[in-house]
């Protein structure tokens, strides 16, 4: 089946770097802007920056919900970026508990205060990966870009994650089956990100 | 971990990218000229980040229409955080450069009127996204002062500066010294002293970087956060890999990028 990526792009985050990379990793993609629009994809992606609060009502209200949890159930490939990976989770507790889509079990909330390591996260960090096929090619603690204040806190279930030092350890990626969470930017991390992203559309299904 | 940075900066103006000398700028070549030459792409696998600054004078709607264009076209095979800046006074000026791709804004003219701009920016993009710039100058009885307007007017002493920016909202400051600026002399560490102990934002420097050893003096200063390399022609081809590779082995917290194969 010929590969096709889908980029959601609901109006929360620059979606321009996410195409710059597929473009040139030379995948066919579609910009995605309606929940019915997800026809004919293999991969979709979510990218998203800003507040969770904000973007998980959006998210709800233009119903994407049921459409996303489909697509991740028919076993097509799911990849959230930065807070579209804090998305995939049970809920976030940014002003408030809003809810997310439920992929992974889990919540996110902000970082434990900690005056040596300021608010937001932001620069390139190391990312101890679990080697799976997401991670072919890319040596372990490898740099990646991150901007963010609140972390996803997985509770336990199968999955295989990567871990990032900032004050505390956290999970800066995880992956269940076909459905994948980066709290990074691999369209801002050099060959490695363009790596990843290549691994997530050429290996994954 | 924290690391520090080596960010690499590219000066534009009218359709063109330029060397700077204490602010007096040299044509060196457009886009294609640019994605084409001195291994630029190949230099930039070995960056932190990419800042560039459109120093148009008073650059019309056709000037950042064009700036926009260049920055798509340079973007295409660059994967690194981009941040972007000249001419912004208005939070619809902000808006315009988020929307062209930036990752963060550079603000120069604003950080210097307390404007209430920088606030509506962060409430929206997050103050992390403003990388305030201040260009400063060594006047001749060793006082340091701050200027506006790719340095043609005298505004405040950086002190005074300092003390003031810290009223509006931003991400991190950069200090680029006039006198340093192209000179390839290393980087002046005197403004660090007006940086108090108690500062909360990253300080990175800008002007002056030459030679490896310019980097280990400055990025092992516990004030610096970064350092910014103008210089086209210091670092050539593999130069700014070897600069940073030099520095990781004498202890400077910097991630290691490596090459890998697509």
């Amino acid at each position: 089946m010929k590969k096709k990526v889908g980029i959601i792009d609901v109006g929360f985050g620059n979606i321009a770097s996410v195409i710059n990379a597929i473009r040139f990793l030379k995948h066919d993609y579609k910009v995605v802007k309606q929940p019915n629009e997800l026809k004919s994809l293999t991969h979709l992606i979510l990218p998203g920056v800003g507040s969770f609060n904000k973007a998980a009502k959006k998210l709800k209200k233009n119903g994407w919900h049921p459409v996303l949890k489909k697509f991740a159930n028919e076993g097509k490939a799911l990849l959230g970026i930065c807070m579209g990976m804090q998305l995939l989770f049970e809920e976030g507790t940014e002003h408030g508990t809003t809810e997310g889509l439920g992929l992974f079990k889990g919540r996110c909330e902000i970082f434990k205060k900690n005056k040596n390591f300021p608010l937001p996260h932001v620069g390139f960090n190391l990312v101890q990966h679990s080697n799976t096929k997401i991670w072919n090619g890319i040596i372990n603690y490898s740099p990646f870009y991150f901007v963010h204040s609140y972390r996803v806190l997985p509770t336990l279930e199968k999955t295989k994650v990567g871990i990032t030092d900032y004050g505390e350890k956290f999970i800066s990626f995880i992956e269940k089956k076909n459905i994948f969470g980066a709290q990074f930017h691999p369209e801002k991390s050099h060959r490695a990100g363009l790596v990843l992203l290549k691994n997530f559309v050429e290996k994954i299904r | 971990m924290i690391y520090k940075r080596i960010i690499y900066a590219l000066l534009y103006c009218a359709g063109e990218f330029h060397l700077s000398r204490n602010f007096r700028l040299q044509k060196v070549g457009n886009v294609e000229w640019l994605k084409n030459n001195f291994g630029f792409g190949e230099t930039c696998n070995f960056i932190d980040e990419l800042i560039i600054i459109n120093v148009t004078p008073n650059p019309t709607q056709s000037d950042f229409k064009k700036y926009f264009e260049d920055i798509k076209k340079l973007k295409e095979k660059i994967f690194v955080p981009i941040t972007l800046g000249g001419g912004i006074r208005k939070l619809e000026h902000a808006k315009k450069f988020f929307a062209n791709g930036a990752d963060k804004i550079l603000v120069n003219y604003l950080a210097h009127q307390e404007s209430k701009t920088c606030k509506q920016i962060a409430s929206i993009y997050g103050e992390q996204s403003i990388s305030v710039m201040v260009d400063y100058k060594k006047e001749a009885n060793g006082k340091l002062n701050t200027f506006i307007n790719s340095g043609k007017f005298i505004s405040k002493s950086l002190k005074n500066f300092i003390s003031t920016v810290k009223k509006i909202k931003f991400g991190e400051l950069i200090l680029n010294s006039i006198d340093k600026d192209g000179t390839g002399a290393g980087l002046d560490l005197d403004c660090l002293k007006l940086i108090p102990e108690k500062f909360n934002k990253p300080v990175l420097l800008m002007g002056g970087a030459g030679k490896p050893e310019h980097f280990i003096k400055s990025l092992s200063q516990k004030k610096v956060s970064g350092i910014i390399t103008a210089n086209l022609f210091n670092f050539l081809g593999r130069g700014l890999e070897e600069a940073r590779n030099y520095s990781i082995d004498k202890n400077i917290k910097l991630v290691q990028f490596k090459k890998i194969d697509l």
